[in-house]
């Protein structure tokens, strides 16, 4: 299981900003290792954001994207104390979930 | 306004109110000048924060108090979680589990992490204190509360995952902070830039012996630097003109990549008379000789009518100029000039004695 992500959720005059920090190697793939032999890839596929269980966010990550990536964004709706989930799954099939309240 | 001077005006309050009774004590050994610090200048001033946590204010502050401190004045700069790299390098990243269980980083020895954060490499806590209180935020330094300062660390450390989300950092407890910081093993004090005498003796450096053991070559040295081998000229420019990115100034300028300065050098070799004067500016023998005038030494004109039809003038100058000379052309000597190459000075004397042309 991965680490947790760090998500900080904050509602201001009915927009909400969402900011994630995902823990994961996100490995390309074409790096290889001191022995030279090639490092398989790991990287997330799809992370999603659900607020109060209607999603918000769907977007596709891919190998370019950067090792322990930063994500944040907007969205309108959301008020204190509402729920948001984010969710990424990787091309390993390994799955997280992190649920926080809006502040 | 800064607490500094708020305190300093406070000192000054209280001197007034003392009257002549400060004044009478600053004597000593300079009469008359100025006056003893008041203990609260010194409280003011004296702010620092040892790694044994001497200097440390009492105080308290809460991961979520450190929160909202951080995102109101500090996640502009360093991000929301001390990740940013936009500003300044991140703060929090780089450390593991094992890493707070061994007190020493993997990373920074394994040298596989992208970016060395200040989590990383920080080995006292009491620096993070000391620093935040002292110097952040950069706009306004000195302008966070006691408590604030506490928060902000129990923030870090809690987003470092060193302590956790539900913990209050205060003096009573930062040496428990100070035991799980991930880098605490990885100060060494065994070089000369501690003070100090060594660690054996119960200091904390060397004695001040440099960390550097480099020798002066005293007997086979090499005479002339040989460059074995040479970037293929269609690599140099694969990262732009290395010249025009660095600045004008300092030890690194840059080699000029943009393939204009090699092709004239390439192009045409110098001119026998070129290649002489280059040799003769480039040896310092302008600096008493001229072409055509004399300034310590004699001009190239008068050497040439001197030795004007001589046959042997050639090798007699060539042996004069290495082993130097006095007395020909008066009372100053000329230095030897062993560092020239037998075809270099035989090039230069060969140049004087055709009338020091410069092309």
């Amino acid at each position: 299981m991965a680490d947790p992500m760090k998500i900080r959720a904050s509602a201001k005059e009915g927009i909400t900003e969402v900011k994630i920090l995902m823990s994961h190697e996100m490995e390309t793939g074409q790096r290889k290792d001191t022995a030279g032999a090639l490092i398989p890839a790991h990287f997330i596929t799809e992370v999603s954001a659900e607020h109060n269980g209607k999603q918000v966010l769907a977007a596709q990550f891919g190998t370019a994207v950067s090792k322990n990536p930063y994500l944040a964004f907007k969205f309108k709706g959301g008020a204190k104390g509402d729920k948001l989930a984010v969710t990424w799954m990787d091309n390993k099939g390994d799955k997280r979930t992190d649920e926080v309240q809006i502040a | 306004m800064s607490r500094f001077s708020k305190a300093t005006l406070a000192a000054a309050l209280a001197i007034g109110l003392a009257g002549g009774v400060t004044g009478a004590l600053a004597d000593g050994k300079y009469s008359g000048v100025g006056r003893a610090a008041t203990p609260a200048e010194i409280h003011a001033w004296d702010i620092d924060v040892r790694p044994d946590f001497k200097g440390l204010r009492p105080g308290r502050g809460s991961v979520a108090q450190g929160e909202e401190v951080w995102e109101a004045k500090c996640a502009s700069c360093h991000g929301s979680f001390g990740e940013s790299n936009e500003v300044h390098t991140p703060l929090i990243g780089g450390t593991t589990k094992d890493d707070i269980k061994t007190g020493r980083v993997a990373s920074l020895a394994k040298g596989d992490a992208p970016q060395r954060t200040a989590i990383m490499k920080v080995a006292t806590v009491s620096t993070l204190f000391d620093y935040i209180n002292r110097a952040m935020p950069l706009t306004a330094p000195k302008s966070l509360s006691n408590d604030e300062v506490y928060g902000l660390v129990a923030y870090l450390l809690n987003q470092a995952e060193v302590v956790p989300a539900d913990f209050t950092l205060s003096d009573k407890n930062i040496a428990e902070a100070q035991a799980r910081m991930p880098n605490r093993n990885g100060m060494n004090t065994d070089h000369g830039m501690w003070p100090g005498a060594s660690a054996a003796r119960d200091g904390i450096g060397n004695g001040g012996k440099p960390d550097v053991k480099n020798t002066a070559c005293m007997s086979h040295c090499k005479t002339e630097v040989k460059i074995a081998s040479l970037l293929p000229v269609y690599a140099e420019a694969a990262h732009g003109n290395i010249a025009e990115q660095n600045r004008p100034v300092g030890p690194v300028r840059g080699k000029d990549t943009s393939g204009k300065a090699a092709a004239p050098a390439a192009a045409a070799p110098l001119s026998e008379n070129a290649a002489a004067t280059k040799l003769a500016a480039d040896n310092g023998c302008m600096a008493c000789h001229g072409t055509a005038n004399k300034i310590v030494g004699p001009g190239y004109n008068e050497v040439a009518a001197k030795y004007k039809g001589q046959a042997d003038a050639e090798s007699k100058l060539v042996a004069k100029l290495k082993a130097g000379g006095q007395g020909v052309w008066g009372a100053i000597p000329m230095p030897a000039q062993t560092q020239l190459k037998d075809e270099d000075a035989r090039r230069l004397v060969k140049w004087i004695l055709s009338g020091a042309k410069a092309q």
